[in-house]
C-alpha cells in the first residue's frame, strides 16, 4: 500500500473508531448519569420531562410563580391556583431568575402531542440591562446548554467547552455599566428626560430635606426603580429575540400560546421615581402589545395589582405577591383560558 | 461562536474549529505563503480577545524588528546599548502601564468609580480603564521580544530581516498569550523550514493536547470551585479542609497551565513546529533547584539567561551570588502581576533556594532513596504553603488563609463529588508513571489495544467528568 494511502487508512480507523466511542459513551451516559447531570445543572429539563406527560398546558414562570410570604394565608402558586380552578391539568417549570432566554429550549423540548397550550411569563423587567447583564446569567446559560435538543453528551461536552454565553461576572458589569451610561431615553413633548441615562438619572440628588440630609432609604429604592424601568424597548433587545422565537417554535408545534405579563408597582414607581418613569413602562408594554398581540394571547396585569400587594416593596422593586395578588393574577388567566 | 468577546480559548468549540482550518490551509499552501496564514491566524486569535488588543503586540513587534536591524549594522557600543535600553523602556513601559500603574492608583471598585468616589477622578478613571483592557498574555510575548533584541545585542542570533516573519515569530498563536516563551534561535528556524506533513507528528500532537485537556478540564476545573470555596472563607472549615483547598490550589495551577502548555505544543506540532517542555512534573523534585528546573522551564530558563548570568550568576562572592538569585527569585515573582503576594510568593522561593543551598554542605548520610522521597515530600509541603501567597488576593488574605490552616476555625465541610475522586487518582496514576517521561513517550510505550483503552478512560473523563464552572487559564491573566 502506497504510504499515502496508508497514512489515509489509518487516519480512518481511528476517526471511525473515535464515532463509534462517542456512540457508546452517550448511551452510556445517557442511560446512566445524565439524569443526575440534569438534576444538578439543568433542573428544570428534568421536571418538564416529569410533568409533560400528564399535562395539557405548562406554566413557565419565575419566581413571581412561588415566592410566598409568612402573612399568606395560602401558598399556593398562581399556576397551582389555576390548576385547581380549570379541567385541563397544568405543569408548571418555573425558576428563580429564569427568563425568556431560559424558556425557549425547555419550550423546544415539549411533545406537542400532550402539551396543548403554554404559558409564558412576561416580566418587565428581565427587558432591563439590570437583567441582561446580570452578573449571574452564566450559570443560568450552562443549565441553558442541558436544554438544548442535542444528544445528552453533546450538552454535557459542550458546557464543558463553556459553548455558551460564558462571560463572567465583571465582563458583565462592565457592559451593563456602559449601557446605563450610554443607552439615551427619548421622550416627547410632554415627557422629558434630562438627564437622559440611568446612570445621570440615578446620580440626582433625591429626597433630600430643609436640613441637606438624604433619606438613604427612599433614594435608594428609587434608583432601584430606575435601574428596573428606565429603558425603552425596541427589536435588538436579546429578551425580545427569545420571545420571538417562543413564538416560532410554537406556532411550528401548534401551542397556543399565552404572555402574562405581570403586574409591577406602577404605584410606588411613580412615588418615588415620578411620571416619567411610568410612562416608559406603559410605552414599553405597549411595545410588547403591539408586537405579540397578533401572535400569541397576552394578558396583561400590568397596573391590575396596588402598591400593598408587593412583598418585597420596601426593598426593591420585584414581582413577588401577596396571596391576593396571586389570586388576582391567576383569575385573569382562568378568564383568558376559559374564554370567560 | 463565542469569538469576538472571549478569545479563542483552547478549552473552547470555537479553537477545536478553528485548529483544524488552521492545519489543513497550511498543509495545502505552497511554502513561502504559510507564513502569511500563520501571521493572519495569530492576529485573528489575538484580536479574537479584543481588536485593540492588537496595537500593542504590533507597536512590540515594529520597536524590536526595527532596533534589531539598527544593532546589527551599528558598530559603536554606547549606541548600540542605548538601542537596548530603548527596547526594554518601550517593551518594560508598556508592560508597567498596563500591568503595574494600577498599585499606584488609588483603592476604588473600577466598576463604580465616578467624580463622586475618588479625590482625584482622572485616576479613578485610569484605574477604570486599565482593569478593562489588561491584554492577555502581555508578560509573555513582551518577555519573547525582549530575549530576541538581547540575543541580536549579544550577536548570538542574526536579526530577521523579513518583517513579517518577525511578526510571526512574536505572535504565533499557539504559545502568544501564556508560552512556552520561546526563544529566536530555536522557533524561528522551525517558521522557516518548510515542514511536511508527518503521521507521527499528528500522533504526538494528538497524546499531548489529549492529556492537555484532561488536566485542564477534568482537574483544574474541577479543582476550581472547591478552592474558591475554601479561599473565600477559610474561617468557616476546619484546618484540615483549609490544607486540602491549599494543596488543591496546588494541583489547579499545576494542571491548568501544565495543560495549556501541552495543548499549545500539540497544536504547534500539528503544524511541524516543536516548542520546548514547560513542565517534567514538578511536584516529584527533591529540592527547590529541582523544581525550577521542572516547574515553567521556559520562564526559569529566561530569568536565568536573561537576568541571572547578567548580575554575575553563581561567579561571584557568595553575598552577591545570595542577592543575585533574591533579586532573580522576587522579580519572576513580581512578573507574575501588580500585587506584593507575588512579590512574597517569590521570595519565599528564593528564600527556600538559598537556604536549601547553604544547607546542602551539613547534609547528613541518608541513603539516597530515602533522601529523595523525604525531600520530595518536603519540597511539596513548602512549595504547596508558598502557594497559598500566590492565590490569594491580598497579604492579609494570605495570612488569614494559614492562620486558619494552623488552627480550625470552623466546622463547615466540603462536597467532593465522586467524579472528582476518580479523575484524581487517574491523574496521580498518570503523574507517577510520567516521572522523567513525557505522556505521548509514555503512552507511546503501550501496544494498541491498551493504548487505545486508556485513550478512551481519557475522553470519557473529558466528555463526562469535566469542570463546569467557568474558570479561565489562570495564567492568561498575566
Amino acid at each position: 500500500m502506497p504510504v499515502q494511502q496508508h497514512i489515509v487508512f489509518r487516519a480512518g480507523v481511528r476517526l471511525v473508531s473515535l464515532i463509534v466511542l462517542g456512540i457508546v459513551f452517550n448511551a452510556v451516559y445517557k442511560n446512566f448519569l445524565w439524569m443526575d447531570d440534569l438534576d444538578k445543572h439543568g433542573p428544570m429539563l428534568y421536571n418538564l420531562k416529569q410533568v409533560q406527560d400528564t399535562s395539557d398546558i405548562i406554566y413557565f414562570g419565575e419566581s413571581s410563580n412561588f415566592t410566598t410570604a409568612e402573612t399568606d394565608q395560602s401558598t399556593a402558586a398562581i399556576s397551582e391556583i389555576v390548576d385547581d380552578a380549570i379541567p385541563e391539568r397544568v405543569g408548571t417549570i418555573n425558576h428563580g431568575a429564569y427568563h425568556a432566554g431560559m424558556y425557549l429550549p425547555l419550550i423546544k423540548q415539549i411533545d406537542p402531542t400532550s402539551v396543548k397550550k403554554v404559558i409564558v411569563t412576561m416580566n418587565l423587567r428581565t427587558f432591563s440591562q439590570d437583567v441582561i447583564y446580570n452578573p449571574d446569567e452564566a450559570s443560568l446559560q450552562q443549565a441553558a446548554r442541558f436544554y438544548q435538543p442535542a444528544p445528552p453528551l453533546t450538552n454535557r461536552l459542550f458546557a464543558a467547552l463553556k459553548h455558551y454565553d460564558s462571560k463572567d461576572g465583571h465582563e458583565r458589569d462592565r457592559e451593563k455599566w456602559h449601557a446605563w451610561t450610554y443607552d439615551t431615553l427619548k421622550g416627547n413633548e410632554t415627557h422629558k428626560f434630562e438627564p437622559n441615562t440611568i446612570r445621570r438619572w440615578c446620580e440626582v440628588d433625591k429626597f433630600i430635606d430643609s436640613n441637606g440630609t438624604v433619606d438613604m432609604h427612599k433614594r435608594i429604592l428609587a434608583d432601584q426603580y430606575i435601574k428596573a424601568y428606565g429603558w425603552q424597548l425596541d427589536s435588538s433587545n436579546p429578551m425580545v429575540n427569545s420571545f420571538d422565537d417562543i413564538v416560532e417554535v410554537c406556532n411550528e408545534k401548534k401551542l397556543d400560546l399565552y404572555f402574562l405579563i405581570l403586574p409591577e408597582n406602577t404605584e410606588d414607581a411613580r412615588a418615588y421615581v415620578g411620571d416619567n418613569l411610568v410612562w416608559l413602562i406603559n410605552q414599553n408594554v405597549n411595545w410588547l402589545v403591539n408586537r405579540y398581540g397578533n401572535n400569541a394571547t397576552l394578558i396583561n396585569c400590568i397596573h391590575d395589582l396596588p402598591a400593598e400587594a408587593y412583598i418585597d416593596r420596601d426593598k426593591i422593586p420585584q414581582e413577588h405577591y401577596y396571596d391576593f395578588g396571586r389570586r388576582k393574577i391567576a383569575s385573569k388567566i382562568i378568564g383568558e383560558l376559559t374564554g370567560n | 461562536m463565542q469569538i469576538t468577546k472571549f478569545g479563542l480559548l483552547f478549552n473552547s468549540v470555537a479553537f477545536l474549529l478553528f485548529l483544524p482550518a488552521v492545519v489543513i490551509l497550511y498543509y495545502l499552501l505552497p511554502h513561502r505563503y504559510r507564513w502569511i496564514l500563520l501571521l493572519g491566524a495569530s492576529y485573528f486569535f489575538y484580536g479574537s480577545w479584543k481588536v485593540e488588543f492588537l496595537s500593542l503586540i504590533l507597536l512590540s513587534t515594529v520597536v524590536d524588528y526595527s532596533i534589531a536591524r539598527l544593532l546589527d549594522s551599528w558598530r559603536g557600543q554606547r549606541a548600540r546599548r542605548a538601542l537596548v535600553g530603548l527596547s526594554l523602556i518601550v517593551n518594560l513601559g508598556v508592560l508597567f502601564v498596563f500591568k503595574y500603574l494600577q498599585l499606584f492608583l488609588p483603592d476604588v471598585d473600577p466598576m463604580i468609580v465616578n467624580i463622586y468616589t475618588v479625590d482625584f477622578p482622572w485616576k479613578g478613571f485610569l484605574k477604570q480603564a486599565i482593569y478593562f483592557s489588561i491584554p492577555v498574555g502581555i508578560s509573555f510575548y513582551t518577555f519573547q521580544t525582549l530575549s530576541y533584541t538581547l540575543d541580536v545585542y549579544h550577536r548570538r542570533v542574526q536579526p530577521e530581516k523579513h518583517l513579517g516573519k518577525f511578526a510571526l515569530f512574536v505572535s504565533f498563536f499557539p504559545q502568544l498569550v501564556a508560552g512556552p516563551i520561546e526563544r529566536f534561535g530555536r522557533l524561528m528556524p522551525q517558521l522557516n523550514t518548510k515542514q511536511l506533513f508527518d503521521y507521527d507528528n499528528f500522533q504526538t500532537a494528538f497524546r499531548l493536547m489529549l492529556y492537555g485537556f484532561f488536566l485542564k478540564m477534568c482537574i483544574a476545573d474541577n479543582l476550581a470551585p472547591l478552592v474558591d470555596q475554601v479561599y473565600d472563607h477559610p474561617d468557616w472549615y476546619s484546618s484540615f479542609t483549609v490544607l486540602f483547598g491549599t494543596m488543591g490550589f496546588g494541583f489547579q495551577i499545576y494542571a491548568d497551565f501544565a495543560g495549556y502548555s501541552l495543548i499549545a505544543q500539540g497544536a504547534a506540532l500539528m503544524l511541524g513546529i516543536k516548542l520546548m517542555d514547560n513542565f517534567k512534573t514538578p511536584y516529584f523534585s527533591t529540592s527547590i533547584g529541582e523544581f525550577w528546573k521542572r516547574w515553567h522551564i521556559s520562564l526559569s530558563t529566561w530569568f536565568r539567561d536573561y537576568l541571572y548570568i547578567p548580575l554575575g550568576g553563581s561567579k561571584q562572592a557568595a553575598w552577591r551570588w545570595a542577592i543575585a538569585i533574591m533579586i532573580v527569585f522576587v522579580v519572576s515573582g513580581f512578573w507574575h502581576g501588580a500585587n506584593y503576594t507575588f512579590l512574597i510568593w517569590g521570595a519565599i522561593h528564593g528564600g527556600l533556594y538559598l537556604i536549601e543551598r547553604m544547607l546542602k554542605p551539613l547534609s547528613v548520610k541518608v541513603p539516597q532513596t530515602a533522601r529523595k522521597v523525604l525531600g520530595a515530600i518536603l519540597i511539596f509541603i513548602l512549595v504547596q504553603l508558598a502557594w497559598v501567597y500566590f492565590r490569594a488576593d491580598s497579604v492579609q488574605h494570605a495570612e488569614s488563609v494559614l492562620s486558619s490552616l494552623i488552627r480550625s476555625k470552623g466546622t463547615s465541610t466540603l462536597q467532593i463529588p465522586y467524579h472528582v475522586a476518580i479523575v484524581f487518582v487517574v491523574f496521580t496514576l498518570m503523574e507517577i508513571a510520567q516521572y522523567n517521561v513525557r505522556v505521548d513517550a509514555f503512552l507511546g510505550r503501550f501496544k494498541t489495544p491498551i493504548r487505545w483503552i486508556l485513550y478512551a478512560a481519557i475522553l470519557w473523563c473529558i466528555a463526562v467528568w469535566s469542570g463546569l464552572t467557568n474558570h479561565p487559564f489562570i495564567y492568561f491573566q498575566f
